[in-house]
């Protein structure tokens, strides 16, 4: 009985596995009665709701396309929120009374603050012209802040606050040449290659429309290498702007006529990450403007989501008698491998922080229904050998291994759609996608492990057919 | 349990499935289907009440407006600072309204909702876009025709090329008519409608599949048999199971069907319904349609 002894340690194993993946304490619990034992699974906007977020888009008098602004706002928001990992967050264009809005709702956070931190800058990035540096808070020093006034500009600080740079939009007071919320296609951290530098550095690539201006703002700030860090190279020095703060400023060195550009500073790799992800995660075409921040209950209604648990519980049920009054002691087997293989897959989204949305419980819904019928089919099979005049061991043994090949066939054939679904499909058809491939896989071995080891405990519990229902097979 | 005859009667089996497949093409294309508000995006109405309002009262005093509403999603939602006794909701809604249509149900909303007994007001009436849209733009036909591949590269592996075709026809026919009866029903088609039908192509493919096992075995086992007696035996051998796990399956669906809220409905019917014609397609037409090209190797 060596195999038995396997079996039973693989399915204890497993089971405590995915029992510590879901009983693992959080720092917020949140969760009351027995949803504390689900704590860990996190839930979609749809069953659990989450933060609302609203934004006016402040698009300015006399742009041509405002739709197309607030069409480019909301493709920026969105790749924040997907680079975030927050692909289930929800996004959408509002209108009234010639007036744009953004709601943008994101699952599982329960504080507004870091929802809007999530959410990332709401202001306008632009490559500007540094004219000059300060070491202390300009706003303290009068003499600082008309230079400024004169110099046409504005005293912005660096990322680390430590510095601050004279900042102006217009380069070399070139009438109109200024770059305002660059496009930026791609942005990337590489390894420093060249002879006396070392780290990484950050490549980035402007979309074309933007490229001339670039190279036309890159020939007036040009400075030879040898001049770096002289007073005058100083006074053209680059500033990347993003919301009021010098992200990096730094010496053009050459004219970038493509777009195609590279900032050199000997970064460490987590720097160059930064700067790369500032970069691409892009610049609002719009200033956004907070019109509220809050909570949305379950989008699909709170009341729903309650009689709809319970129609399903009673649902469950039902199908668990059934299955106990049809196939006697292999149904309470099978009834016990649902159960199983539902808290296997709630442990594994658990470990893997997956979002559990509607679609799924739908994915839930087609694993509980897959080890239902796995267990159908093995009674089924050992329902015939017995007929075949096979004795119970040798009926249990003949009906698990001929239906290994039925269940591994069927259970690949719809992994392998589940695949296809997740590679091609977003938020909501990828939280299908993960279920299924999660629940249907859990099946497979929750059928022939589970199944397995309890039908050969529970073997003389079963029903032999009477020698009259014995029909001849074809 | 008394044998069917499936194979002799095939061309029975196969006009009832052309049937189905017709009828719900032909309201699909004329009648159409009733997206819901997060693929089209529609309108959304934020109302603020004091006191004890609930989604109930004011999906209700809704439809009681006008059945343009029976769709609604009734969400409550609340912002920073507001004060304990006030609820807010957003009610969103796949349709958009003229300026004197919105007058008039903003009118008749508060009206409605003063005669239950809440003092309610109407905050704003926007016009607002799908959350979803980018899904189903993504999931276009070279993801769907790519899953049929996949599908029909594995089962030419592991059975034939000709059962490949049965059960993509199979999977077509189940998609169509789950379809054509969202169409004729007029439920609409949501995210979880969208999941249902996703769930449809795994039960289908299993159920085809269960089916498509018991003949492989049969024809290795009987080999020389008459292959559409042999077909026949197949699909009845395993006819207990199909009708066992249809069975279990569709009560917990029907359940749901009987008793969820409005947002739910699409899946439970997309499900019920789907359940149905997967169960029937496995058995009459995922082998009977190819079943004159199945051959000994």
């Amino acid at each position: 009985m060596k195999a038995e002894r396997v079996r039973l340690i693989i399915v204890l194993a497993v089971f405590f596995l995915a029992l510590l993946a879901l009983l693992w304490p959080t720092p917020n619990q949140t969760y009351k009665g027995l949803a504390k034992f689900f704590q860990r699974v996190r839930l979609g906007l749809d069953i659990r709701g989450g933060a609302r977020l609203e934004y006016r888009v402040d698009v300015e008098p006399g742009v041509e396309n405002p739709s197309q602004v607030v069409d480019d706002v909301w493709t920026v928001l969105r790749n924040r929120l997907d680079a975030a990992g927050y692909t289930e967050a929800t996004l959408r264009k509002s209108f009234r009374e010639n007036q744009s809005f953004i709601v943008v709702e994101i699952p599982d956070v329960a504080d507004t603050t870091s929802a809007e931190k999530l959410l990332g800058s709401i202001g306008v990035m632009f490559f500007g012209q540094v004219l000059d540096e300060s070491a202390s808070d300009p706003s303290t020093d009068p003499r600082l802040m008309d230079l400024a006034k004169i110099k046409k500009a504005r005293w912005l600080p660096s990322r680390d606050g430590k510095v601050w740079y004279l900042v102006r939009e217009e380069i070399m007071l070139v009438k109109d040449l200024k770059l305002v919320s660059p496009r930026i296609i791609t942005a990337s951290p590489v390894p420093e290659t060249r002879v006396g530098r070392f780290g990484y550095k950050v490549t980035f690539e402007l979309a074309s429309k933007d490229a001339e201006v670039f190279k036309r703002i890159t020939q007036q700030l040009v400075v030879p290498e040898t001049a770096i860090g002289t007073a005058a190279a100083k006074e053209k020095r680059l500033a990347i702007v993003l919301d009021d703060v010098v992200q990096f400023a730094g010496y053009v060195v050459s004219v970038i006529p493509d777009g195609k550009a590279e900032i050199t500073g000997n970064f460490s790799l987590e720097e160059a990450k930064q700067l790369a992800a500032i970069l691409r995660s892009g610049a609002l075409p719009a200033r956004l403007e907070k019109v509220s921040t809050g909570w949305v209950a379950p989008l699909l209604g709170s009341d729903i989501i309650k009689s709809s648990l319970v129609a399903g519980l009673i649902g469950l049920i039902l199908v668990m008698i059934y299955m106990i009054v049809f196939y006697g002691i292999q149904g309470v087997v099978a009834d016990i491998a649902l159960i199983y293989n539902t808290i296997l897959l709630l442990g594994v989204m658990a470990a893997t922080r997956s979002i559990l949305t509607l679609p799924g419980i739908a994915g839930i819904f087609f694993t509980i229904g897959t080890t239902v019928d796995g267990n159908i089919i093995i009674a089924e099979r050992i329902k015939e050998e017995l007929r075949a005049g096979k004795s119970i061991k040798a009926a249990i043994a003949a009906g698990f291994d001929r239906s290994f090949i039925t269940l591994f066939d069927a259970n690949l054939t719809t992994i392998i759609a589940g695949l296809v679904l997740y590679y091609f499909g977003t938020g909501t058809v990828k939280g299908f996608a993960i279920t299924l491939i999660i629940g249907v896989a859990g099946s497979f071995f929750v059928n022939m492990v589970l199944s397995r080891l309890f039908t050969d405990a529970f073997h003389n519990l079963i029903r032999v057919p009477k020698a009259a229902e014995r029909g001849v097979e074809p | 349990m008394k044998k069917i005859d499936v194979v002799s009667k095939r061309p029975i089996w196969l006009s009832v499935a052309a049937f189905f497949i017709v009828l719900s093409l032909v309201f699909i294309f004329t009648k159409g289907f009733n997206l819901g508000v997060e693929f089209v995006g529609g309108s959304e109405i934020l109302v603020r009440a004091e006191g004890n309002m609930v989604e109930q009262d004011l999906r209700q005093a809704l439809v009681e407006i006008s059945p343009d509403f029976s769709a609604a999603r009734v969400t409550r939602v609340r912002s920073v600072g507001d004060p304990a006794n006030v609820v807010k909701f957003s009610v969103t809604v796949s349709k958009t309204f003229e300026v004197e249509e919105k007058t008039k149900i903003v009118e008749q909303l508060e009206s409605k909702l003063a005669q239950k007994g809440f003092k309610a007001e109407v905050v704003s009436f926007n016009e607002t876009g799908g959350t979803a849209a980018e899904e189903i733009r993504r999931l276009t036909w070279r993801a769907v025709l790519i899953t049929l591949a996949a599908i029909l590269a594995y089962i030419t592996l592991r059975f034939n090329f000709i059962f490949g075709v049965g059960a993509v026809a199979a999977l077509v026919h189940d998609v169509i008519v789950t379809l054509g009866f969202f169409s004729m029903f007029n439920y609409e088609i949501n995210v979880p409608a969208v999941a249902a039908l996703l769930t449809l192509i795994g039960y289908s493919l299993n159920n085809t599949i269960v089916v498509y096992d018991r003949v492989r075995e049969n024809m290795k086992k009987f080999k020389g048999k008459d292959i559409p007696a042999l077909i026949n035996d197949s699909i009845n051998q395993v006819l207990t199971r199909t009708i066992n796990t249809s069975l279990t399956t569709f009560i917990v669906v029907f359940v749901l069907l009987l008793f969820a809220g409005n947002t739910i409905k699409p899946f439970a019917f997309g499900l019920s319904v789907g359940v149905l014609v997967g169960t029937y397609s496995s058995i009459f037409v995922a082998v009977p349609l190819v079943m004159k090209w199945v051959k000994y190797r």
